[in-house]
C-alpha cells in the first residue's frame, strides 16, 4: 500500500520522460518545418527549433542527474546558434541581394 | 501542481511550434517562435535552471528573434504564396518521416523505462550562476576558449557576407580630384607594397577603382 502511494506521488511530478517526450515532438516539428517550409528564413526559425529541443533534453538530464555539464553544454549550444543566427542571416541577404527571392528551389545551384 | 504547471507549459510550447510551421507569414512564424522560447525557459525554471532560463531569453528570445525579425522586415518578405510548390510529395512525405522519428523516439522511451530517476528536490548549486560559471572557467575552460574564437570568426564571416562589394557604401559618390590612391592599386606594374600616393587619371578610373558612382564637384 505504500508503494502505491508512493507512486502516486511521484506520478504528480513531472518525469524525466515527459521532458523527453516533449523534446522529441518539438525536434520533430522542427524537422517536419524544414523539410515543408520553402521560405528560407523559416527553415532558419525552424532551425533553431530543433536547436531548442535538444537544449531542452541537455537540462532535463543535468537537473535529473544533478549534473552542471549539460548546462555548460546547453551554453556553448546557444553560442552556437548566435554565431550560426549571424552568419546564417547574411547568407540569407547576399542570397536575396543576388536572386531576388527567398524561395529555396531557386537557389538550389550555387552558381549564379 | 508541477504537472500542471508543466502541461500548461508543454502544451504552449508544442502550439507555438506548431504554429512556426503551420504559418505562411515569416514574421508570424517569428512571433511564435517567441512562444516556444519563453515557454521553454519557464521549463527550465522548473527544472531548477534558472541561470540558462535567464540565458534563454536574453539571447534566444532577445538576441537572436531580433536579427531574424530585422531581416524579415529588411528584405520586406511577401506572404509564401500557396500552390506554387513543386514537390506535392513533399508534405505528405515529412508527415511520415515525422511519425516514423516519433515512434523511434517513444519505443527508446519506453525501452529505458525501467531506469526510473526521482527528481530531487533537495536544494542544490547545480543550475545557479556560481556552479556554472566555476566549471565553465575552470574544467571547461577549452570549450569556452573555443566558443569565443567561433564567436570572432561568426562576426568576420557576416561582415564579409553581408558586404556589397567595394569598400564604400554604393551611396558614396567621387569627386574628381579628391582621391589619392597607393600607385600599387592603379599601375599593375608597380610593386604591391608600393603605397605612393597617386591621383587618378580620371573621375571614371577613380570610380570604377573604388567600385561608386560620381558626380561632378559643382553638384
Amino acid at each position: 500500500m505504500v508503494s502505491v502511494t508512493e507512486t502516486e506521488t511521484n506520478k504528480m511530478e513531472p518525469q524525466l520522460s515527459w521532458y523527453l517526450a516533449l523534446s522529441a515532438i518539438l525536434f520533430t516539428i522542427g524537422v517536419t518545418g524544414v523539410i515543408i517550409k520553402r521560405n528560407i528564413i523559416a527553415m532558419f526559425m525552424c532551425i533553431e527549433l530543433m536547436l531548442n529541443a535538444v537544449n531542452l533534453t541537455f537540462v532535463a538530464f543535468a537537473s535529473f542527474f544533478q549534473d552542471v555539464t549539460g548546462q555548460l553544454f546547453v551554453f556553448i549550444v546557444m553560442t552556437v546558434a548566435a554565431a550560426e543566427a549571424a552568419v546564417g542571416l547574411g547568407i540569407i541577404i547576399a542570397i536575396f541581394r543576388n536572386r531576388e527571392t527567398l524561395d529555396v528551389d531557386e537557389a538550389s545551384i550555387l552558381k549564379l | 501542481m508541477l504537472a500542471l504547471l508543466f502541461i500548461l507549459f508543454a502544451g504552449l510550447g508544442i502550439g507555438c511550434a506548431l504554429a512556426v510551421v503551420a504559418q505562411r507569414n515569416p514574421l508570424y512564424s517569428a512571433i511564435s517562435l517567441v512562444g516556444v522560447f519563453i515557454s521553454l525557459a519557464c521549463l527550465y525554471v522548473m527544472l531548477a535552471a534558472p541561470f540558462i532560463a535567464a540565458v534563454q531569453v536574453i539571447v534566444y528570445a532577445g538576441a537572436i528573434m531580433v536579427l531574424v525579425v530585422f531581416v524579415i522586415m529588411l528584405l520586406n518578405v511577401e506572404q509564401e504564396e500557396r500552390g506554387r510548390m513543386r514537390l506535392k510529395f513533399l508534405v505528405p512525405t515529412a508527415v511520415a518521416l515525422a511519425a516514423v522519428l516519433i515512434a523511434e523516439i517513444a519505443f527508446i522511451l519506453v525501452s529505458v523505462q525501467e531506469f526510473r530517476v526521482t527528481p530531487t528536490t533537495a536544494a542544490s548549486d547545480v543550475g545557479v550562476t556560481h556552479s556554472i560559471g566555476s566549471q565553465l572557467f575552470t574544467k571547461y575552460l577549452l570549450p569556452f576558449e573555443i566558443t569565443s574564437i567561433l564567436l570572432l570568426m561568426a562576426i568576420v564571416g557576416a561582415m564579409t557576407l553581408a558586404r556589397r562589394g567595394g569598400l564604400l557604401s554604393p551611396t558614396a559618390r567621387v569627386i574628381p580630384g579628391a582621391q589619392q590612391f597607393p600607385v600599387s592599386l592603379i599601375d599593375p606594374n608597380a610593386a604591391p607594397d608600393d603605397l605612393t600616393p597617386v591621383e587618378p587619371q580620371s573621375t571614371d578610373e577613380a570610380a570604377r577603382l573604388l567600385g561608386v558612382g560620381y558626380r561632378d564637384r559643382d553638384e
